[in-house]
C-alpha cells in the first residue's frame, strides 16, 4: 500500500536536532522503542503489546529503572503497513537511537525490519508465534519456533485425539504455509499417508465456510479419525467456528486445534458451540500460580476488567525482563554487550516453570494445549516441560542439516554437514 | 485444605472395604491423573471389569470433568446445584457436604480419553433406563466402533421399546457386522443392506474393507491372498519410484545413490586432492562427477549408480499385486459393488449440496448487491460507501443485541432498527454530498470513497477493531441436513429467504407504487419528471435512503452469519459492484442473474481445486472481467444504454 | 520547436529547477556527506519523488484521457516485483558463491540452483525456482521486464476493455477488480513470488555491501528525481502536441472524437500503455528504497490514494498531480508520526494517528464538492487564469464551450 513518507514529518518535527542527539551514546534516559501497529488491520492484535510493553515500561521504573536511568518508551506507528515497519525501526534506531526494540507481529512485517535491524545493528525482540527458518543476530524470538507448538501439538493429535487423517486448514499467507509444510513432512515421517492429509488455504477475513466444512467431514468416509490443525487467522475464525457449530461438527467427531485462536480471538466469538475445541500455545491466562494471577489482575487494572491476557504478551513479558537482566549484567545498554549477555539467562514464565535463552536466540517454552470453556478461556489439559526453540526445523530436508548458534559458532545459519558457515546475515 | 481434612474426620470416612470404588481409583491413581490417552486404557478396564455397582456414575463424572482429587488423593464426584459445589462420595453416592474446589484437583480427561470412557460406558448405557444415556452410546459405538460391542449391542436390541433408537441399533448392528462378524454370510448381507446408505459412518465401515497392501513377485507369478488388482509401476496408482522403493525394501534390487549421496561419498574418498583420478577442482561438472563416483565404484569401494536401464529392468523382472488385507472375496466383492452404488449416489448428492452451497452464496451476493442496485443500477450514483453501510447495519444489530437480551426478540428489533439507521445515513449522504455531484460520476466516486474511508476509520474509533459477537437465535443455529452429504445451514437459509423477500419488495416497490413511478420517471428523465410535478430532489433522496436502508438489513444477515468487523463492508465491495454489473445495470433480474452466476462460479471453481479458495476467488474475478469484455452491457442488458452511460 | 514546447509548458523549467535545487540540497546536507539529513529522510524522500512519477502517469490517463484507472497501483507494484527478482536472485547467488566457495567439491550449477532457490523460497517452504524466475538472474532483461510486463497487462487488458467500449466508471470496476485479482493472485505462495511475504531486503544492493545505506538512498534519490525530470518532460510533450489535444477531446466527449474519424480505442490504449510503463519504472525505483514489494501493496484501497492524489493536486495539470502526491504524503505523514499532542475535546478525545483517517476520507469530500480544482486551483489564483463557471458541469460543449487556454493549464 502507498503510504505516507513519516520519517518526513518527523524530520520537520525533529529536524536538524538529530544530529547533536548522535553525539550522546548509551546514556540516561534508556530508549525502548516500541514497533507495533496501532491502526490497520493488525492494530487488533499489535495495540494489545503496545500496551504490554508500556505496562512492563512503567513496572521497571517503579523498581528503579535500569543502571540508575529511567526508562522510557518510544512509541511510534507502522500502520499494518510493511514497509512503513522498515521505515520506522529505521527511525527508532538513527533519530530516536533507542536500546531495543519490541515489535511486530507478523512475519512479513519481521522480514521488512530485518534489513534495517542488521544494517544499524539493533536489537529486535519478536514476541509472536512464528514459522521459524530464520535467524537473525539481531532478533530475539521469544514467541514458539514450529517445534514449540506445532509439532507437539500435532504429537497430541496423533496420541491423544487418536487422529489419523488430518485436515490442514489455514489462511493464505506465509505462517500457515511453511507450518503446514512442516507438518506435512512431520506426517508423513510419522507414517501418515500422502492421501490422509487435505490441505486448505483460504483468504483474509473468509466466511464462507460451508463447502470447507462439509470437505472435512467427509473426509471421514474411509473410516479415519479425522482432525482439523488450523492455522486460519484472526477474523476468519469466526465464520469458521459457526459454521462448524451449524453443521453440528462437535469436538469429539472432528476435533480441531487452532495455532492462532487465543484468548483474545475468543471475545469476539459466542464461544458455547465451540467447547472442547483444542488450542495449543505457550501461555494462557487460565494457567496456575502467584505470577501469572499478579500479571492478569495488573493488566485488568490497567486496561479494564473485560481485557483478557495472551500468548504474546508472556513473551513480551519474558523477553522484556531478560532484556532487563541483561542490561545490568552488561553494566550498559550497548548492543552487543548485551546480545552476549542474553545467552543463558533465565526468567520465570508465568505457566511456572523458567524460561531460558538459547544460543539460537530462542526460548526455551512449556507446550501447553487448552480445551476452550464456555467463558471464552481455555482449560489447559496438558503442560510439557519447556522445549528449546528450534530455528532450523529437522523436518524439511533443506533445514534438517541447518542450525544456528550465535554464542560459539557465531553464525546463525551453519551447515552441520559441510561444517560452514551459509551466512552471517539474514537474507530476508 | 487442613479444613478439608478436619472435614472429613469429623464426617467420619466410609471406612476402605475391599471392593471399593475408591479402592479401585486409588490403585489406577496414577494413570488417571497422568490422563494420557495411551495409558489409561488399562484404568478404565480394571475399573469395569470389577463389576462393582458405582462404575457407572463414577465413569460418567470422569467422562464429564466432574472427578476431583482432594489433598489426601481420594477421588470425589463433585456435582453442582444451585451454583453450589457439593461433595460426592464415589462408593455410596451420598451427597457429603459442600466442596471446597480450591485445595482439590479436578481430573481433566480430553476429548480422547472421553471417547474412551465412552466406550467402556456403552455396556452399561446400552440397558439404561434413560433413553438419553441409550442414545450417548450410540454415539460413542458410531464414533468407536470396537468388535467386543457387537455382542451387547445385539443383545440390547431386543429389549429396546424406543422405536428410533430400535432403529438405530439396528442399523449400527449392520455395520459392527459387517466388520467384526464372523460368518461370511452374515456380513455379506449386512453390507448389503446398507448399500444404499450415503451416510459417512456407513463408508467409514465399508472402506476399510477393501484396503489393499502391495505385493512384489516375480515376474508371471500370482500373490497368495485375495488379490484385487495388478498394478503397473508408472500407473496411476503406483509411481515408478515407490514400485522400486518397494523392491529395494525387499531387497529385491539395489539402492540407487542419489546426488547429495554421491557428492559424500565423493567427499569421503578423496586423497591428495583427487577422488577416483579425477582433481577436486574438475568437479563442478556433473558428467566429471558422474566419472569419479563409478571410478571408486570399479573399486568395490562405494555401490554402483544405478542407470534408468537398471531400473525399467528391474522392474520388468517383477510383477506388483494389490491384495486386500481381508481375506474373504466374497466380503470384499459385496464392498466394492456397495461403494460403487454408495458412490454414484454420493456423487449426486455432492453436486445437489454444491448446487445449495452455491444458491447461498449467490443470494448472500445479491443481497449485499441490491442496495447497489438501487443506487447504482436505478440511480447511476457510485456509491463505495456501500459497504459501510452495510457494516452499519451489522453494527446497529450488535448494538440492539446489547440492549435486547433475547436474541429472538433482538434480531426482530435490529432489522428495522438497521433499516432506519442506515436510511438516515444515506439519506444525509445524498443531500450533503452525492446531490451536488450527480452527473460526475467519478467524482462521485471518490467522495464516496472518501466517505467510506471515514465511516470505516469511525467504526474502528467507536467500537475498536476487534470483531464483535453477533449471535443468531438458537432456532437458526442449526442446520438443515438431508443425509451426511447434503446439508445447508439454517441461517443460509434466511439468508436465501430474506433475499426473496427483498427481490419481491423491490419489484413491488418500483412496479406498484407511487415513490417507484415517480423513480423510474425521474431516471429515466429528470426535467419532464420535473415538469410533471414531481420533485426529483425529493425522489433521489428517498430512493438513495431506500438503496442504502436494504444494506443496513443485508449487513445484519452478514453478520450473523459472518462476523461484525470494520472491514466487513470492504470484503463485499467489489464483489457487490461486479454483481451488479455483470447482471446489467438498472434491472433487477440483472443483479439476480449476476449474483447466481458469481455465485456458481465461485464454487465451481472451488470444487475443481479443493485445496485454495483463493485461488477459486481469483479465477472467479478474471472470469467476470473476461465475461465483461464479451457483454459489457451485462447479462441482462437494457436497451439504448451503452455501457458508461 | 523547443521553445515553442517550453512556452505551451511553462511548468517543465519550473519543476526541473525545483527538482535539481532539492536534489542539491539533500546531497549535500545528507549524511552521504557528513550533513546532517537522516538516511530515512533521504529515502522518504525518493520515495515520494517516485510516487509523484506515478502520480503523473495517474494524471496522463486520468486528467488527460478521462480514463479513470484503478489498476495503476498494479502497475506500480509490478515493476517492483520485476526490480526485486533480480535483487533478490543476485544477491543470493552472490551469498551462496561465497558459502558454497568454502566447500570440499565444487559445486555443480545445479546445486547452485537448488542452493540459491533454497534461499530465497525457504520461507515459503520450498527450494525450487518457479518458471517465471527463469530470466531473474539477467538484470537487463529484469529491467526489460519492468516496463514490458506493466505495459503488456495494460495494453491486454486496454485492447479488451477499450473495444467493447467499456468506459467510465464501469472500466474503473473493472480496473479495480483486475487490480484485486492480481493481488490475490500474488497472495497465493504458488504464484511464486513468495506470497504475502512477498520480496524482501531490497534495499541491499547485490554487490554493494560494504555501500552504507546513506549513500544508496543517495543513489537512489537521484534515480527518482532524474526518472521524475524526464517522465515530466515526456508527459508535457504528450500532452502538449496534437496528440494531447485529442486525449482531452475523448476525455471531454469521446463520440465527437470517433465521429470525426479518429481512432478513439488507439488513442486510449496508447496513453494508458505509456501510464503503465511510467508507473511500472516509478515502482521498480520505490520499492528498492522500500525494501519489500508484497501482495498488500495493491489491495484496492491504495489504487484508490493514487486518484486521490491527483484529484487533490488538482487533475488535468502535470504539475498538479506532482504536487499533490506531494503534499498529501506530508500531511498525512505529519498526522500519522505520532508526534502531535491528542485534542481534548471534553468527551472526544481526538487521537490523530485513529481521527487522520477521518478527516483524510472528510477532505475528500471538501475537495471534489469545493474544489474540483485542487490545489492546481491556487496556481490559476496566482496567474489570475479564470474558468467559465460551469455549475459543476464537466467540460465540454454543453454549458460554455471548452477554452484553449484552460487546456494548457
Amino acid at each position: 500500500m502507498i503510504r505516507p513518507s513519516t520519517s518526513l514529518a518527523a524530520f520537520l518535527a525533529i529536524g536538524a536536532l538529530s544530529a547533536p542527539a548522535m553525539a550522546q551514546d548509551a546514556s540516561c534516559p534508556i530508549k525502548v522503542g516500541v514497533l507495533h501497529s496501532l491502526s490497520g488491520t493488525m492494530a487488533i492484535s499489535e495495540t494489545t503489546l503496545k500496551d504490554t510493553v508500556l505496562m512492563l515500561v512503567e513496572d521497571q521504573n517503579a523498581k528503579g529503572g535500569l543502571l540508575g536511568c529511567e526508562l522510557e518508551a518510544v512509541v511510534v506507528d507502522p500502520a499494518s503497513d510493511w514497509p512503513l515497519f522498515a521505515e520506522k525501526a529505521r527511525e527508532l534506531l538513527s533519530v530516536h537511537e533507542v536500546d531495543v526494540i519490541f515489535g511486530n507481529w507478523t512475519s512479513v512485517s519481521r522480514k521488512s525490519v530485518l534489513p534495517v535491524v542488521e544494517e544499524l545493528n539493533g536489537l529486535l525482540f519478536y514476541p509472536v508465534q512464528y514459522e521459524g527458518e530464520e535467524s537473525s543476530k539481531n532478533v530475539f524470538y521469544t514467541g514458539a519456533a514450529p517445534n514449540q507448538q506445532a509439532i507437539p501439538a500435532t504429537d497430541y493429535m496423533i496420541e491423544e485425539m487418536g487422529v489419523e487423517k488430518f485436515a490442514l486448514l489455514g489462511t493464505d499467507y506465509v505462517y500457515p504455509r511453511t507450518t503446514n509444510n512442516i507438518l506435512e513432512a512431520y506426517l508423513k515421517d510419522q507414517g501418515v499417508a500422502d492421501a490422509d492429509i487435505f490441505v486448505n488455504y483460504t483468504p483474509f477475513g473468509h466466511s464462507d465456510w460451508s463447502k470447507i466444512v462439509s470437505d472435512v467431514v467427509g473426509l471421514g468416509a474411509d473410516g479415519k479419525k479425522v482432525g482439523v490443525i488450523s492455522t486460519i487467522n484472526g477474523d476468519a475464525n469466526i465464520g469458521f467456528y459457526k459454521e462448524l457449530a451449524a453443521q453440528g461438527v462437535s469436538a469429539e467427531d472432528i476435533p480441531v486445534i487452532a495455532f492462532s485462536v487465543g484468548e483474545e480471538e475468543l471475545s469476539g466469538l459466542d464461544t458455547s458451540n465451540l467447547v472442547g475445541h483444542l488450542a495449543a500455545w505457550n501461555y494462557f491466562q487460565s494457567a496456575d500460580g502467584e505470577a501469572n494471577e499478579a500479571f492478569v489482575a495488573k493488566w485488568k487494572e490497567k486496561m479494564g476488567e473485560e481485557r483478557v491476557t495472551n500468548d504474546p504478551m508472556e513473551a513480551h513479558y519474558i523477553g522484556f525482563n531478560m532484556w532487563a537482566q541483561a542490561v545490568e549484567k552488561a553494566g550498559s545498554t550497548e548492543v552487543d554487550a548485551v546480545r552476549e549477555a542474553m545467552y543463558g539467562q533465565t526468567f520465570e514464565n508465568l505457566t511456572g516453570s523458567t524460561a531460558e535463552m538459547l544460543p539460537n536466540h530462542h526460548l526455551t517454552k512449556p507446550v501447553l494445549i487448552g480445551e476452550i470453556t464456555e467463558d471464552g478461556q481455555f482449560d489447559i489439559l496438558t503442560q510439557t516441560d519447556p522445549v528449546p526453540g528450534d530455528a532450523w526445523t529437522d523436518f524439511l530436508p533443506e533445514s534438517a542439516v541447518l542450525t544456528s548458534d550465535w554464542k560459539d559458532l557465531g553464525c546463525g545459519m551453519y551447515n552441520t554437514e559441510t561444517e560452514t558457515c551459509v551466512q552471517t546475515k539474514s537474507n530476508y | 485444605m487442613t479444613a478439608l481434612a478436619a472435614l472429613w474426620l469429623a464426617l467420619g470416612p466410609a471406612t476402605a472395604q475391599t471392593g471399593s470404588v475408591q479402592d479401585l481409583l486409588q490403585d489406577q491413581g496414577d494413570l488417571i491423573e497422568q490422563s494420557s490417552r495411551r495409558t489409561i486404557q488399562p484404568a478404565i478396564d480394571a475399573i469395569v471389569a470389577s463389576g462393582l455397582e458405582r462404575v457407572q456414575p463414577v465413569l460418567q463424572a470422569w467422562q464429564n470433568k466432574a472427578l476431583w482429587r482432594d489433598a489426601e488423593g481420594r477421588f470425589w464426584r463433585v456435582i453442582e446445584r444451585d451454583g453450589a459445589e457439593i461433595l460426592v462420595d464415589v462408593d455410596t453416592g451420598e451427597e457429603t457436604g459442600p466442596a471446597n474446589t480450591d485445595a482439590m484437583e479436578q481430573i481433566k480427561p480430553n476429548s480422547g480419553i472421553r471417547a474412551l470412557i465412552g466406550t467402556a460406558l456403552v455396556q452399561f448405557q446400552l440397558t439404561d433406563p434413560e433413553p438419553r444415556r441409550r442414545r450417548e452410546a450410540l454415539v460413542s459405538i458410531t464414533r468407536d466402533p470396537e468388535p467386543e460391542l457387537l455382542a451387547p449391542l445385539r443383545a440390547s436390541i431386543e429389549t429396546e421399546e424406543d422405536a428410533d433408537l430400535r432403529a438405530r441399533k439396528i442399523r449400527l448392528e449392520r455395520l459392527l457386522t459387517m466388520r467384526f462378524g464372523t460368518a461370511e454370510a452374515e456380513r455379506v448381507s449386512a453390507i448389503e443392506a446398507l448399500s444404499t446408505d450415503t451416510a459417512v459412518e456407513v463408508r467409514a465401515a465399508l472402506n476399510p474393507l477393501l484396503a489393499t497392501r502391495l505385493e512384489v513377485v516375480p515376474a508371471g507369478a500370482t500373490p497368495e491372498g485375495n488379490v484385487a488388482r495388478a498394478l503397473s509401476p508408472g500407473g496411476e496408482r503406483l509411481s515408478m519410484g515407490a514400485a522400486y522403493a518397494r523392491l529395494v525394501e525387499e531387497g529385491l534390487a539395489p539402492a540407487r545413490p542419489d546426488n547429495s549421496d554421491i557428492r559424500a561419498a565423493l567427499e569421503a574418498n578423496r586423497e591428495a586432492g583427487r577422488v577416483g583420478g579425477v582433481p577436486l577442482g574438475a568437479l563442478g561438472d556433473p558428467a566429471v562427477r558422474a566419472r569419479a563416483y563409478d571410478a571408486l565404484a570399479a573399486r568395490g569401494t562405494v555401490p554402483p549408480r544405478v542407470e534408468d536401464g537398471d531400473v525399467e529392468a528391474a522392474l520388468g523382472a517383477h510383477d506388483f499385486f494389490g491384495v486386500y488385507v481381508e481375506p474373504s472375496s466374497a466380503v470384499t466383492d459385496a464392498a466394492r459393488a456397495a461403494i460403487t452404488s454408495i458412490g454414484l449416489r454420493v456423487g449426486a448428492m455432492k453436486g445437489v449440496d454444491i448446487g445449495l452451497d452455491a444458491l447461498s452464496l449467490a443470494s448472500i451476493y445479491f443481497l449485499a448487491a441490491i442496495g447497489l442496485a438501487v443506487t447504482f443500477g436505478v440511480m447511476g450514483v457510485i456509491n463505495m460507501a456501500h459497504g459501510e453501510f452495510i457494516m452499519m447495519g451489522a453494527y446497529t444489530a450488535y448494538l440492539v443485541q446489547q440492549i435486547v437480551p433475547d436474541r429472538t426478540l433482538s434480531l426482530i428489533a435490529a432489522l428495522p432498527a438497521a433499516f432506519v439507521v442506515t436510511f438516515a445515513a444515506g439519506v444525509a449522504m445524498e443531500r450533503l454530498v452525492i446531490r451536488h455531484l450527480y452527473h460526475r460520476p467519478l467524482e462521485t466516486l471518490l467522495a464516496t470513497f472518501g466517505i467510506s474511508i471515514a465511516l470505516q476509520q469511525l467504526a474502528k474509533i467507536i467500537f475498536g477493531t476487534q470483531a464483535r459477537p453477533l449471535t443468531a437465535p438458537d432456532w437458526l443455529g442449526g442446520a438443515w441436513i438431508l443425509n451426511d452429504v447434503v446439508g445447508i445451514s439454517y441461517i443460509r437459509i434466511a439468508i436465501f429467504v430474506l433475499a426473496l423477500m427483498f427481490l419481491g419488495f423491490f419489484l413491488f416497490l418500483m412496479k406498484r407504487t407511487r415513490l417507484g413511478l415517480e423513480t423510474r420517471a425521474v431516471t429515466q428523465n429528470p426535467g419532464m419528471a420535473g415538469s410533471v410535478g414531481i420533485d426529483p430532489g425529493r425522489v433521489n433522496m428517498l430512493t438513495f435512503g431506500l438503496g442504502s436502508g436494504i444494506a443496513g438489513i443485508a449487513g445484519v444477515a452478514i453478520g450473523l452469519y459472518a462476523k461484525v468487523t470494520s472491514e466487513m463492508g470492504a470484503d463485499y465491495i467489489v464483489q457487490s459492484f461486479m454483481t451488479v454489473v455483470v447482471g446489467g445495470v438498472g434491472n433487477i433480474w440483472g443483479t439476480l442473474a449476476g449474483a447466481a452466476m458469481i455465485g456458481g462460479l465461485q464454487k465451481g471453481i472451488e470444487v475443481l481445486n479443493p485445496s485454495n479458495t483463493l485461488a477459486a476467488q481469483t479465477y472467479m474475478i478474471v472470469a467476470v472481467i473476461i465475461f465483461i469484455q464479451f457483454r459489457p452491457r451485462g447479462i441482462i442488458a437494457l436497451r439504448g444504454r451503452a455501457a458508461g452511460d | 520547436m523547443t521553445g515553442s514546447f517550453l512556452k505551451r509548458n511553462p511548468s517543465v523549467p519550473i519543476m526541473l529547477g525545483a527538482l535539481l535545487l532539492v536534489t542539491f540540497l539533500v546531497s549535500i546536507l545528507s549524511e552521504a556527506a557528513g550533513g546532517g539529513l537522516s538516511t530515512s529522510f533521504v529515502k522518504t524522500l525518493g520515495m515520494t519523488l517516485c510516487l509523484a512519477l506515478a502520480a503523473l502517469a495517474m494524471d496522463l490517463v486520468w486528467g488527460y484521457a478521462g480514463i479513470l484507472s484503478l489498476g495503476n497501483i498494479a502497475f506500480f507494484a509490478l515493476g517492483g516485483y520485476m526490480i526485486g527478482m533480480w535483487l533478490m536472485t543476485a544477491r543470493t547467488e552472490n551469498i551462496v558463491a561465497e558459502s558454497l566457495a568454502g566447500s570440499v567439491i565444487p559445486p555443480t550449477p545445479a546445486e547452485i540452483r537448488d542452493a540459491v532457490g533454497g534461499q530465497i523460497f525457504g520461507v515459503v517452504g520450498s527450494s525450487d525456482f518457479p518458471p517465471i524466475w527463469s530470466l531473474s538472474s539477467s538484470l537487463w532483461a529484469q529491467l526489460a521486464l519492468v516496463v514490458l510486463v506493466p505495459s503488456l497487462l495494460a495494453l491486454v487488458f486496454g485492447w479488451l476493455a477499450f473495444r467493447s467500449r467499456v468506459t467510465g466508471v464501469y472500466l474503473s470496476i473493472l480496473t479495480q477488480a483486475m487490480t484485486l485479482a492480481l493481488a490475490l493472485y500474488l497472495f497465493q505462495n504458488d504464484s511464486g513470488l513468495r506470497g504475502n511475504n512477498g520480496l524482501s531486503g531490497l534495499q541491499n544492493l547485490p554487490g554493494q555491501g560494504d555501500v552504507p545505506q546513506a549513500q544508496v538512498a543517495l543513489w537512489f534519490l537521484w534515480g527518482s528525481a532524474v526518472a521524475l525530470g524526464l517522465g515530466y518532460v515526456l508527459c508535457a510533450w504528450v500532452v502538449s502536441g496534437k496528440f494531447g489535444a485529442i486525449l482531452r477531446g475523448i476525455r471531454d466527449n469521446e463520440a465527437r472524437v470517433r465521429f470525426l474519424g479518429y481512432p478513439v480505442e488507439g488513442f486510449k490504449l496508447a496513453v494508458f500503455t505509456l501510464s503503465a510503463a511510467i508507473t511500472g519504472i516509478a515502482g521498480a525505483l520505490y520499492y528498492p528504497q522500500a525494501g519489500i514489494v508484497n501482495p498488500a501493496e495493491m489491495m484496492p484501497i491504495a489504487s484508490i490514494y493514487l486518484a486521490v492524489w491527483v484529484a487533490i493536486g488538482g487533475r488535468g495539470r502535470l504539475y498538479g498531480a506532482v504536487i499533490g502526491a506531494i503534499v498529501v504524503s506530508l500531511v498525512s505523514s505529519f498526522f500519522t508520526s505520532g508526534q502531535l499532542p491528542d485534542l481534548d475535546l471534553g468527551p472526544l478525545r481526538i487521537v490523530w494517528v485513529d481521527w487522520w483517517l477521518v478527516f483524510l476520507g472528510l477532505s475528500f469530500v471538501a475537495v471534489t464538492l469545493f474544489a474540483p480544482r485542487g490545489l492546481g486551483g491556487l496556481v490559476d489564483l496566482w496567474t489570475h487564469r479564470r474558468r467559465p463557471s460551469r455549475h459543476g458541469a464537466d467540460l465540454g460543449p454543453d454549458r460554455g464551450s471548452f477554452r484553449e487556454e484552460e487546456a494548457e493549464a
